[in-house]
């Protein structure tokens, strides 16, 4: 347990972020716990992706388990080594591969949370793409020769790639509007790098080229990207990718394997060493990857490239496959993780703490009763409830915290887009949840 | 488009046409019109008000369809439009969807409002035009607006997110039926999805039970609906019901062609309808085929143009379009259709309408006689009824020329303005089990509570409770249709996939099956079908009776062999039901001396026919009539009705055939079913589901067949059984049955033989033997007999040793020994005893052919005769019930939750435990038990 103050903006950040089922932006050090080793793996991979190489690992874990604070613990790491962030959820209009915009609309959610070490918080991309031009001009003076011929020269080395000719001429364009001070080309170039194009005429019309970012042109956007991110001076790429159970419940067959076969690509080039300076973290769960019908083992080529260390079974594990299961916390680490929520809530300070031991072991104690086992593969909901119970005791001085144990419940979230208009149908249906427990 | 103002204009002072928005008021004087009719100027005012719901009911061509959109056009122009679809039309039919979108096009583009039509005939690209920039009135069928959930259930909340209206054409046709409980759910979707409650607008015809198109239009709501009811045209119609006999067939030619009334109708036809416009209705595609060829070739024969074209549901639609558009254009053109135009494509000005056949419905007869006299001019309707000629083989039911009186009493009741009411009874199990598939596909998996909330507690399936509702969902996963993850959500499984990602699931209801007819190894045709046909049911095709077979429904076959006894004049379920009024309607024609005006000469024939045959029969005092071993019974109710007595007739024991007006049960007497029939109202409390239950087929819509045994008997019960109306048919019949045999020759009667008795005893029996060689060398050495009454007391116990007089073999199984035999009596010294314990009662036992080969084995090496009258194995008694196979006494027991006493093996032990076995099944399923007893006749074992 350490000591050290968390300034009341960390703090309240964390807390509501935590509260809200979310996994707070930063400062997820004060409530990290356990799975120290596959941290350790991971940064491993950022070192090397920092060095040239590239990566592609899957994080698996159950629902709630921590998969997406995982991945933003590691996401902070890479900032700090100096990489570009880019990370999306995936959802049913946000896909790798499709024909109907969801995948350029997956790459738009990218590219919106494009995040730097100096920009956390995503919204990056401007500010790379300038960094870019300046360390252009910085070259040209160097070299006496005009900032045109520097930038024509490094987006040359781009031309190569699929699609590099007109990402090169968005750059070029990025760098006229700068020259000329035409704030609104430089605006409309960044808006072409983020997708948000949607019709080849009006990008033609704004920037001189004859493509867009659309769904075909995903994952070479963010190959070029890669590239792209280097020449800015940055040493790599990480894309996050979480949510990816959402291919899994894509309807058609058709549609999951087109998006198997994006994964196919990507998986294939980090391993055969084609990309450089490129991780991707896949972020799912154990059905997303093990279901042989629908998950990514349905698509045989993954299938055998994803089939996890045959030794590592038993309690034995290895951590330098391409999947990274998440195991579940156990007792120690769930304790752990209660006492630092108790001081984050305290902000640092042991003397403000609000429950004394017993009340951890008496929380803990109550969940594994109500919910069984589960409570230690979802701390998502263990830790709403438990920084719902502190905050019922900040607000109401001298409550005692023994009844409030009892009193903690859990419930299923629901999509609001299927409840019934009139909430009385609603409340009734609550009181007695039947099928809230159904099981086929 | 124009139609005159109706007569019943109300006064100008009371106009709400000023309300409308200029742009609107413009148009109207554009068309000429003096004034708005009745509905048009009382929706003014509550369509405006942009909250309310609303039925238009009035005639076709009344202008219903301007009744509603004159007042939405104007409020959608007062206000901003921000994008998004603003109204959404629903149509059963993409034909009406055309028409719609012409008319509606004409106002709308004048006022600069878009209109799109979207089904599966429109283009793709002018659906990708309205999928980005959805805006104006979207005309719709059900099942595009289902695959619109299905395929783009993400983008819905957005493509409708300024929806103001929705309006459903044709209303009418949607009630009661499977398509129109998906509308319903689909309807209560798009307010899930715009989160919000949408005000509807219910186009319909003026149809009987307008209450029900209430609660139909806003269910559990429908006390708020207003509804508007344009005065009744002064419909007049000029109708003639033209009689012919069918002559037996003289030639093949003849006999393929259906006899030779299709010759002298389709003469008739061609003859009066030839250079007007006409619509001729028939109930089957077949049919419409053969007139048509039959009309083609004859317009050849005569060298003149034809003007006779086919219209049906399993045309191409280039097809249809085509004689659609004839129709429109100002040619002499007759249609020959089924219901396919029975609704309100405008179609033109028509001369007449014709109906060859008795219609399904009067509702039916309503919409089709609604086509013709569409501009105030009278309807003109021709009825074209056929009957068999009579000869030394007609069938009874034809005697009675029953197709005849049922068009008559349709024609009374049509007058009456009496029509079916919507049938409301159905659970609709199996339209939920698609709108659960199509919700979790639409937002890619979905928890249990959320459907429940969505579909059932606040939707349309209300009636569907928690239970009912997780069997259900239990079902479909146990039919892979679902699957569940680890936090619950539920998904698609492997066969749901299969189902949602083909174009078919977007329909409720089942495709069409083409079925080949075969006798022997000559094709006879090929037939339509919708529902299971079971095997013995009766089928009249190419103009001769035949017997079902066999059905193969993987190969689509079915096989026939020529039959004489009963009729069938159509497929048996393959139409619509006839209602019970009809029926009750038919029943006051037969007994009443009134011609109706409307009969040529040969139907005036036809009904004195008809009369005199019921008369003879004597129907109108008994409506049991015997001919030859059978019985036919004319209980003059409706198909349903008639369906559930022949099913709980054939659950007792004494199977029933329906037929139309009637049923026969063979084998029996008058008298004889009269006590049958007695004891089913009297002594049965059977319920519908346990006469479903006993049905070889309950799987009747599309989806029942991933329904497990119980549900889909429940869901069949609700939906095609009607029990109160079986007991009040079955008092009517028992009241004027005769309860004594008359011999016709002597004139005594006597009190009928009971066609099956209920045993006063039941004698259960074990052995126990010294192998398995009955009729061999093995031998009796212990046997047991418990009497038990038919209530399941036990009466009394016996159990003898035996002395096989050989040595003793299979020790180890019962354990008895030599020792144990060596002083008892053999078994020709115990026969007697024996045979007096087994005497007048029903022989039980567990795997009785073992017992009971033994016992008749050591009866026929005695003297003593055995005079047992029936037999009963529990072992068969327990695989009926649970179907889980031959199982032994204790499994038997166990499941049903008993646990045996005293030691197996030994033969009262054995006995006792069978006793209870038995005891069981006679307070539980006693049915099973009767049905079970075999052997009454033998006089031996």
């Amino acid at each position: 347990m350490n000591d050290t103050r968390i300034r009341p903006r960390d703090r309240d950040a964390i807390i509501q972020s935590l509260r809200a089922g979310v996994v707070p932006r930063s400062g997820q050090q004060h409530v990290q716990v356990g799975r120290a080793r596959e941290v350790e793996s991971l940064l491993r991979d950022l070192d090397s992706v920092a060095d040239g190489g590239s990566t592609a690992r899957f994080v698996i874990g159950e629902y709630g388990s921590g998969k997406t604070f995982f991945l933003n613990l590691i996401r902070a790491a890479a900032l700090k080594k100096r990489l570009v962030t880019m990370h999306a959820d995936l959802a049913p209009d946000r896909r790798l591969h499709a024909t109907g915009g969801q995948a350029r609309s997956l790459y738009a959610e990218l590219a919106r949370n494009t995040s730097t070490s100096a920009k956390p918080d995503g919204g990056a991309l401007a500010g790379i793409v300038e960094r870019f031009v300046s360390q252009a001009l910085t070259t040209a003076r160097e070299q006496g020769t005009s900032p045109e011929n520097v930038i024509r020269q490094r987006m040359a080395e781009l031309s190569e790639l699929v699609g590099g000719y007109d990402f090169g001429t968005v750059v070029e364009a990025y760098w006229r509007g700068h020259d000329t001070g035409n704030e609104q080309l430089k605006i409309d170039a960044v808006r072409w790098l983020r997708g948000e194009f949607t019709t080849k005429t009006e990008a033609r019309a704004a920037l001189g080229v004859r493509t867009i970012v659309d769904d075909a042109s995903f994952y070479d956007q963010l190959k070029l990207m890669s590239r792209f991110v280097r020449m800015a001076g940055y040493s790599g790429l990480l894309v996050c990718l979480d949510e990816m159970v959402n291919l899994y419940k894509l309807t058609s067959s058709q549609a999951r394997s087109a998006n198997y076969e994006q994964i196919l690509r990507i998986v294939n080039d980090s391993l055969q060493g084609i990309s450089t300076h490129v991780g991707f973290l896949f972020g799912g769960t154990p059905e997303f990857l093990m279901d042989t019908r629908r998950g990514l083992y349905s698509y045989e080529a993954l299938q055998s490239r994803l089939a996890e260390n045959a030794f590592a079974a038993n309690g034995l594990v290895d951590h330098s496959g391409p999947v990274l299961r998440l195991t579940n916390l156990t007792q120690e680490d769930f304790y752990i993780l209660l006492t630092k929520l108790r001081h984050v809530h305290a902000s640092g300070d042991p003397q403000q703490y609000l429950v004394p031991d017993e009340a951890l072991h008496a929380f803990m104690r109550h969940c594994s009763q109500n919910i069984g086992d589960a409570y230690f593969r979802t701390p998502r909901t263990t830790i709403r409830e438990f920084l719902n119970l502190l905050s019922v005791l900040e607000h109401n001085p001298g409550q005692p915290w023994e009844p409030l144990v009892g009193g903690v419940r859990f419930e299923a979230e629901l999509n609001p887009d299927l409840e019934p208009l009139e909430p009385a149908a609603q409340d009734e249906s609550r009181v007695d949840d039947e099928l809230a427990t159904f099981r086929l | 488009m124009s139609w005159p103002p109706s007569a019943s204009d109300t006064s100008p002072g009371s106009s709400h046409f000023f309300r409308l928005h200029q742009k609107v008021q413009r148009w109207i004087h554009r068309q000429g019109w003096q004034k708005l009719n009745d509905a048009q100027e009382q929706a003014i005012p509550l369509v405006l008000k942009g909250t309310e719901d609303v039925i238009v009911s009035a005639a076709t061509a009344s202008g219903k369809t301007e009744a509603a959109f004159l007042p939405i056009c104007s409020a959608l122009l007062d206000e901003v439009d921000d994008g998004g679809i603003r109204v959404l039309y629903v149509s059963p039919l993409k034909a009406l969807i055309n028409d719609q979108h012409r008319r509606l096009d004409e106002l709308c583009e004048d006022l600069d409002l878009p209109v799109h039509r979207w089904h599966g005939d429109v283009p793709g690209s002018a659906k990708a035009k309205v999928l980005t920039k959805p805006d104006g009135i979207l005309l719709i069928t059900p099942e595009s607006l289902e695959a619109m959930f299905v395929l783009r259930g993400m983008e819905i909340g957005w493509l409708l997110r300024a929806l103001r209206w929705v309006v459903i054409d044709e209303m009418h046709s949607f009630m009661g039926t499977e398509r129109g409980a998906q509308l319903q759910s689909l309807l209560h979707r798009v307010e899930l999805a715009t989160r919000r409650r949408v005000p509807r607008i219910g186009l319909s015809a003026t149809l009987g039970d307008m209450e029900s198109a209430r609660d139909y239009l806003r269910p559990g709501n429908g006390g708020d609906v207003h509804l508007l009811t344009a005065s009744h045209q002064s419909a007049d119609i000029s109708a003639i019901i033209r009689g012919y006999v069918n002559e037996a067939p003289t030639t093949e030619d003849d006999e393929a062609d259906g006899g030779t009334s299709v010759e002298r109708i389709s003469e008739h036809v061609f003859t009066k309808l030839r250079g007007g416009n006409n619509l001729v209705f028939f109930d089957r595609r077949g049919d419409v085929e053969l007139y048509a060829d039959r009309l083609r070739r004859r317009s050849e024969e005569h060298a003149v143009p034809n003007e006779f074209f086919p219209h049906h549901g399993s045309l191409a639609k280039d097809v249809r379009e085509h004689v659609e558009g004839l129709l429109k254009s100002n040619r002499p053109v007759t249609v020959l259709c089924t219901s396919t135009l029975e609704m309100g494509i405008d179609i033109g000005t028509l001369t007449s309408v014709a109906q060859v056949g008795a219609p399904p419905s009067v509702a039916s007869l309503r919409q089709r006689i609604g086509r013709s006299g569409r501009r105030g001019e009278p309807a003109v309707l021709r009825m074209y009824v056929t009957a068999q000629e009579i000869n030394a083989d007609i069938a009874p039911q034809d005697e009675l020329r029953a197709e005849l009186f049922q068009a008559v009493a349709m024609m009374s009741l049509l007058s009456e303005r009496w029509y079916e009411p919507a049938d409301t009874s159905s659970l609709h199990l199996s339209t939920l089990i698609q709108q659960i598939m199509s919700v979790i596909a639409q937002h890619q998996g979905a928890h249990p509570v959320e459907l429940f909330q969505a579909l059932c507690l606040s939707g349309p399936f209300a009636h569907i409770d928690k239970t009912t509702f997780a069997t259900l969902l239990r079902d479909l996963g146990q039919a892979e249709l679902v699957q569940q993850e680890p936090d619950g959500l539920l998904l698609l499984g492997r066969v749901g996939e299969r189902i949602v990602n083909h174009y078919s699931f977007y329909a409720v209801f089942a495709e069409k099956q083409e079925y080949r007819l075969v006798h022997g190894s000559r094709t006879l045709g090929v037939l339509h079908m919708t529902t299971p046909t079971e095997v013995g049911s009766l089928v009249i095709f190419a103009g001769r009776r035949w017997k079902i077979v066999s059905v193969d429904d993987q190969a689509a076959l079915i096989q026939v062999e020529p039959s004489r006894g009963g009729r069938a004049p159509k497929f048996a379920g393959g139409r619509a039901e006839i209602h019970d009024e009809v029926r009750r309607r038919m029943r006051r024609w037969y007994e009443s001396d009134d011609v109706p005006g409307y009969l040529d000469a040969t139907a005036q024939r036809l009904l004195d026919e008809g009369r005199a045959a019921y008369r003879r029969f004597d129907l109108a005092r008994n409506p049991a009539l015997a001919t030859g071993n059978d019985t036919i019974v004319f209980p003059w109710r409706g198909d349903r009705i008639v369906n559930t007595l022949t099913a709980w007739l054939t659950r007792a024991g004494v199977p029933a055939v329906g037929d139309g007006v009637a049923f026969t049960v063979p084998k029996c007497t008058p008298a004889q079913l009269r006590a049958v029939l007695q004891q089913l109202l009297f002594e049965d409390d059977t319920t519908a589901e346990d006469i479903a239950a006993a049905l070889p087929d309950t799987t009747v819509e599309k989806h029942d067949v991933h329904l497990g045994k119980p549900l889909r008997t429940r869901g069949y019960a609700a939906g095609y059984l009607d029990m109160t109306g079986a007991r009040s048919a079955l008092t009517d019949l028992i009241d004027r049955m005769p309860e004594y045999e008359v011999d016709v020759i002597t004139g005594t009667s006597s009190v009928p033989a009971p066609l099956f008795t209920t045993p006063t005893a039941y004698a259960v029996v074990d052995v126990e033997t010294t192998g398995f060689a009955a009729w061999g060398k093995d031998r009796v050495i212990e046997v047991a007999v418990i009497r038990v009454a038919p209530d399941g007391t036990v009466l009394g116990e016996w159990s003898a040793l035996v002395n096989p007089q050989r040595p003793l073999a299979a020790s180890e199984i019962h354990g008895i020994t030599e020792d144990d035999v060596v002083g008892a009596l053999a078994f020709a010294d115990i026969a007697p005893t024996l045979a007096a314990h087994l005497a007048d009662a029903v022989v039980v036992a567990h795997n009785a052919s073992f017992d009971l080969n033994f016992l008749n084995a050591e009866f026929a090496r005695t003297s003593t005769p055995l005079t047992s009258s029936a037999t009963l194995c529990t072992m068969k008694l327990d695989d009926r019930v649970h179907q889980a196979g031959r199982r032994k006494l204790h499994d038997c027991l166990t499941a049903i939750g008993i646990t045996t006493h005293g030691t197996a093996h030994r033969a009262l032990a054995d006995a006792r435990a069978t006793a209870d076995l038995l005891r069981h099944y006679l307070i539980h399923t006693p049915h099973d038990v009767r049905n079970l007893v075999t052997g009454s006749e033998r006089s031996t074992l």
